[in-house]
């Protein structure tokens, strides 16, 4: 089936590849929902690949203010107007001549400007000018029929509230419905589209994330693991960091393609760990990607040259990039997708994300942050991605806690880094609680951060140094 | 009117008749006559006459078209028929697929069998 390509950013492909063509759809949300710039991109896009559009406004948006509006968006062009983009006042028609006047006039707008799309903005206000709902319902299965056989493809706005989707008689028409809505959430309002509906095409369900930006609408694809996304080979390569006597304890460094925690109280050496093992990659010509949601570049590159280490070569290179992302304005519905196509574009051998906790506190559904670390994570997978998560552990003395949430059935390998009290000093010890499919090293090993890197020192050979 | 011009208009409604009720069977009464509307709109853009053309819930009828023969000997019956169903059955593919066309294009006459997909985009 032909498709109409939206050319919205990420939403054709959750549509499979667009709207089918001549399908009858409905976008609906309450107002300011972002339903008419929704509807405004998918045309003026639509005009550049030369299709003509029909806007009929009717009477709860004035063509002046609409017009005004959309000058800030840069999918918008004078250049199209009257000539791709044709506006109409359904409206006037229908308060001035009355509602069997409606469909004459519709036919004759289409006869003379041979669309290739129609929009009726807002449809819903319309219903009130019908003496009843069942005379607006003939006019709704009148127009259907009439705009079926003209090979347009037709929006129908409204605000609808979710509610009214299973109840309008319009909705029984539609082939495709689109609901917009918002909410908030800790520190954004955020903005949220639905596809409920959509005949002769698949699409993928759920809520996608989208924002509106001076470019127009930019969909985020919600993130879920599919059945087939859980299916991936496992290799038996592996992947070191670097430091011999860790990888000598992890057999040789981590399997190939597994997620591995490393979680640690404050200044236990986290970050550091995570970024020797893009560096080992580096030395050996693989990508990475260090995601950083507590220090910018600038600051992980004096850590590098602190301890010696050449991350401005790699940066320099190509081989190591960072990715740095406030945690304030962390977005995780948006950067989830975001990291993944980062990931895609860039064919990254080696990824790290420092810290999930950051993650998870910028959260407020902690089951929403389980299933995004859960889809990441299988994704990350299939891809055959060494990915290190590090996690803060809020007891540096503790290491029975590795992170807030059950995240251990993503995670194949966790290693644990802590402090100890030995007479009257502290130490930092290693060890590896886990490592999947693989066998390992189970001492607790003190290890030291010099200006000559990590070190691996002797097994901690007094018990009563833990607590 | 010539005896062999009224007989291609019966033949053409024959084919018509053809069409609508196989049509029918896919977009129901009601749009196979909204879409005869649309056809004999754009024909009419070259072939006034064609607005002559009968069609309602119980089929279709060119009685109208050939009793204007007699005031219009000249008309060019077999291009505005071909130009009519060449656009009722290329609106048909794009609407219900070349396959649902097909099917119905088979149907027709052997007249029909040279009938091309052109459509309101590509021509």
């Amino acid at each position: 089936m032909d498709k109409l390509i939206t050319g919205i950013k990420n939403f054709d492909s959750i549509l499979g590849g667009g709207i089918p063509v001549y399908s009858l759809n409905i976008v609906s949300g309450a107002p300011g929902s972002g339903k008419t710039i929704f509807v405004q991109n998918i045309i003026f896009n639509s005009a550049r690949s030369g299709l003509k559009s029909l806007y009929l406004t009717t009477i709860s948006e004035s063509q002046f203010k609409m017009v005004r509006h959309l000058q800030g968006f840069e999918f918008f062009s004078d250049d199209l107007l009257g000539d791709k983009v044709i506006y109409g006042d359904l409206g006037l028609v229908l308060r001035k001549q009355g509602t069997d006047k409606a469909l004459e006039y519709l036919t004759e707008m289409i006869k003379k400007h041979l669309p290739n799309i129609v929009v009726i903005d807002s449809f819903k206000a319309i219903r009130d000018l019908f003496p009843d709902e069942k005379t607006f319902k003939a006019f709704v299965f009148d127009l259907a029929a009439a705009l079926s056989i003209w090979e347009i493809t037709v929006f129908l706005v409204g605000e609808y509230e979710e509610q009214e989707l299973t109840l309008l008689s319009e909705f029984a028409i539609a082939d495709g419905i689109f609901h917009l809505y918002g909410q908030e959430e800790k520190r954004f309002q955020k903005r949220f589209i639905r596809i409920l509906k959509m005949r002769g095409t698949s699409f993928e369900q759920g809520e996608h994330l989208f924002q509106i930006s001076p470019v127009g609408i930019e969909v985020y694809p919600r993130m879920r693991p599919e059945g087939k996304e859980l299916r991936y080979d496992v290799k038996q390569g592996r992947k070191g960091f670097g430091i011999p006597d860790l990888d000598e304890m992890l057999s040789d460094g981590l399997l190939e393609g597994t997620i591995t925690l490393i979680s640690g109280g404050t200044g236990a050496g986290k970050t550091i760990l995570a970024l020797k093992f893009l560096l080992e990659g580096a030395e050996k010509g693989e990508k990475g990607i260090f995601l950083s949601f507590e220090e910018p570049a600038a600051q992980l590159l004096n850590t590098a040259r602190h301890l010696g280490w050449e991350l401005d070569k790699y940066l320099a290179q190509g081989l190591v990039d960072i990715e740095f992302i406030s945690p304030v304005e962390l977005d995780v519905d948006k950067h989830a997708f975001e990291i993944l196509d980062m990931i895609r574009r860039k064919k990254v051998e080696r990824f790290v994300i420092d810290s999930i906790s950051s993650f998870e506190n910028s959260v407020s559904d902690i089951q929403k942050y389980k299933d995004y670390l859960w889809a990441l994570g299988h994704q990350l997978k299939r891809r055959h991605i060494n990915t290190i998560f590090t996690a803060v552990n809020d007891d540096p003395f503790s290491p029975l806690i590795v992170s807030k949430t059950q995240i251990s059935l993503i995670i194949d390998n966790v290693i644990i880094l802590r402090y100890v009290e030995d007479n009257s000093h502290i130490k930092k010890v290693l060890g590896i609680m886990k490592t999947r499919g693989s066998d390992h090293n189970k001492d607790l090993r003190e290890y030291e951060i010099t200006p000559n890197g990590i070190s691996i020192l002797g097994k901690l050979d007094r018990a009563d140094m833990l607590r | 009117m010539s005896g062999f011009k009224k007989e291609r208009i019966e033949h053409y409604e024959t084919l018509l008749r053809e069409i609508w009720i196989a049509s029918a069977k896919y977009l129901g009464m009601v749009s196979v006559n909204l879409l005869l509307e649309r056809v004999v709109w754009e024909v009419s853009l070259e072939y006034k006459e064609i607005e002559l053309l009968q069609y309602d819930q119980n089929g279709i009828s060119c009685t109208r078209i050939a009793a204007s023969l007699e005031e219009n000997p000249d008309l060019p019956v077999e291009d505005m028929f071909m130009k009519f169903i060449t656009r009722y059955v290329a609106i048909l593919a794009k609407l219900l697929g070349h396959e649902r066309a097909e099917e119905i294009k088979t149907k027709l006459k052997e007249e029909a069998t040279g009938i091309s997909f052109s459509t309101r985009e590509e021509g």
